[in-house]
């Protein structure tokens, strides 16, 4: 075998070993990343706006969510998840601030952070409402702070 | 004809313990015992120089493959019943509780003596040449303990495991660029959930320990080829000590000056070869003074796993595992926090989540993995080391006093309550 055929296979067969193994590795990467998660959905109802009241927000727990209703200016979603590390917030009626039990972040009722180590204000989502009449939270579409909805009685 | 005799002469295949030759077989025939040498110095069995901490380490791991073995038995990695067999292990099964507060002690204890260890290793200057790269494997083996413990803190799946999760992996989402997407890999889905729990399972009882068993294999077989358990070099006699200390490149030209084999000696040249060693020899001298592995190294290693195991066992007679109720993703409990040897890391991403969880852990471990190689001072004795103790004794107390803050001075909300003051916590 002459030196130029003896390099140029190695170097083929050199690099076809690499590919191979980076594609494998790309593949186990793949494998282990979900194609589908079975995770509640992020667009739900939370039912006929009559069952939420007026002044403090209403708590959902199992979405993580505060419903807002106000008189003048309608309803309005907020997320209850600390932007920090993922605790779940609660809203005080003493003080009308959110406050993390985590870390000790506090929020003002708007979202803005007041206080302590988290980076970004507290997320709020579009809310609509449905044919049938309910009220429908979608965490995928963020909204700004002062977004609501105004439903006629 | 002694059938007894020949029977176990059939399993051991050696000569008497009462003769050398029978010593030194004991360890060379025998696939378990020959990773150590024949004959060791005495030196290096010392109690006051290695404190035998990477052997109680590995004891502790030997202790909690055994009890995780059991505790499969009865678990399975799903979030209902998941917590539901942690319950039937405590009341119901026949020793359950037990089994796994030793499972549960062992872990804490495991990672507090790979740590002393790091320590012990640091302070007599073991991990310097040959023993640099020994050094590097005994850090990722402190990363696979953690690792081990981290994923072995949500099996119980409840609220105390549930939130540490939640807390801990979303600090390493503040990775940049790749953050969001380890969390999502190492979760199996955006949330703690049945998904993330099979994960942390398969991790906790099929890749870490394979990974750990590896490693470890591989570190104990750096020790024998990088010249065999640690010493005090600068204790030994003056003239002995010229010829050992010697650190750094060899002489020039090599010596392959033929030697008289000693008359205890059970093995012969095989061949010489030429060309310039990059290593000196870390093999015993000739005249040095050893002793047999057996009886004098494996009965003080005897009394380390006895010692071990005993201990485990008493804590875990004494004092439970902790069990709080089952996980409740819409209830945070205030204060949440990570498990005990995070707390360090949680105290600081109380501050600042991507400078306590990203930069500065990953300073830390390249710091860690780094002081071999950064460290160019040759001499082992703590005399010629002032700054590199006193740096590496800082970075200790600063770890000990974050973690204890975390622990006993944080209370509702993160705020500051001495562990003196009564407060009752609870989900709010």
């Amino acid at each position: 075998m002459k030196r130029r055929s003896f390099l140029s296979w190695g170097a083929a067969g050199f690099g076809s070993l690499c590919a191979g193994v980076g594609v494998s590795l790309a593949a186990v990467l793949r494998f282990l990343t979900p194609s589908v998660f079975y995770e509640p959905p992020q667009s739900f109802k939370i039912g006929d706006p009559a069952d939420f009241p007026y002044g403090p927000p209403t708590f959902l727990a199992d979405e993580k969510i505060y419903i807002f209703r106000d008189r003048e200016k309608g309803f309005a979603a907020a997320s209850a998840v600390c932007t920090h590390l993922g605790c779940t917030v609660k809203f005080f009626q003493t003080d009308h601030h959110f406050h993390c039990p985590c870390h000790g972040s506090i929020y003002a009722s708007d979202g803005k952070v007041l206080h302590g180590p988290a980076p970004k204000p507290l997320q709020w989502f579009e809310i609509t409402l449905t044919r049938d009449g309910q009220l429908r939270v979608n965490k995928d579409r963020p909204v700004a702070a002062g977004y609501r909805l105004m439903v006629k009685a | 004809m002694n059938p007894i005799r020949d029977l176990w002469q059939s399993i051991s295949r050696r000569d008497p313990l009462s003769t050398d030759k029978g010593k030194s077989e004991l360890v060379f025939l025998n696939v378990w015992l020959h990773i150590h040498p024949n004959k060791v110095r005495p030196e290096g069995l010392k109690v006051k120089h290695t404190w035998y901490l990477g052997f109680i380490t590995f004891f502790l791991f030997l202790v909690l493959v055994t009890t995780g073995i059991a505790l499969m038995f009865y678990y399975r990695p799903y979030p209902q019943p998941a917590y539901q067999d942690m319950k039937d292990l405590q009341f119901v099964v026949f020793m359950g509780g037990f089994l796994r507060n030793m499972h549960r002690w062992a872990a804490h204890g495991m990672v507090i003596c790979v740590f002393l260890h790091m320590c012990r290793v640091f302070y007599t200057g073991s991990y310097k040449r040959p023993r640099q790269f020994n050094w590097v494997i005994g850090v990722v083996l402190l990363l696979l303990t953690l690792g081990l413990s981290f994923t072995g803190y949500l099996l119980p799946w409840d609220q105390l495991a549930f939130w540490a999760i939640t807390v801990g992996t979303n600090i390493g989402s503040y990775a940049p660029l790749v953050g969001a997407r380890v969390r999502e890999l190492l979760l199996g889905g955006h949330m703690v959930g049945e998904e993330a729990l099979i994960r942390f399972y398969v991790l906790h009882v099929a890749v870490l320990p394979s990974l750990l068993v590896l490693l470890t294999m591989v570190h104990f077989w750096r020790i024998r080829k990088d010249g065999g358990l640690s010493r005090p070099v600068w204790k030994l006699k003056p003239q002995k000590a010229a010829n050992l200390v010697h650190i750094g490149e060899p002489e020039p030209e090599p010596a392959l000056a033929a030697v008289a084999a000693a008359p205890d000696k059970t093995y012969g040249l095989m061949e010489v070869v030429t060309g310039r060693p990059i290593f000196e020899t870390v093999a015993p001298e000739e005249d040095e003074e050893t002793v047999f592995s057996y009886p004098y190294a494996f009965f003080r290693e005897g009394i380390a796993l006895v010692v071990t195991v005993v201990t485990v066992m008493a804590v875990s007679l004494f004092w439970n595992a902790p069990l709080e109720e089952m996980a409740n993703p819409a209830k945070t409990p205030n204060p949440a926090k990570a498990p005990w040897y995070f707390l360090g890391l949680q105290e600081l991403v109380s501050h600042s989540a991507l400078f306590g969880g990203v930069i500065v852990p990953a300073l830390v471990v390249l710091a860690l993995v780094g002081i071999p190689y950064l460290d160019s001072n040759p001499s082992r004795r703590p005399a010629d080391r002032k700054w590199a103790i006193w740096i590496f004794t800082v970075f200790v107390i600063v770890n000990i006093v974050l973690i204890i803050v975390g622990t006993f001075f944080r209370g509702p909300g993160w705020s500051f309550v001495p562990p003196w003051v009564h407060v009752t916590a609870g989900a709010e």
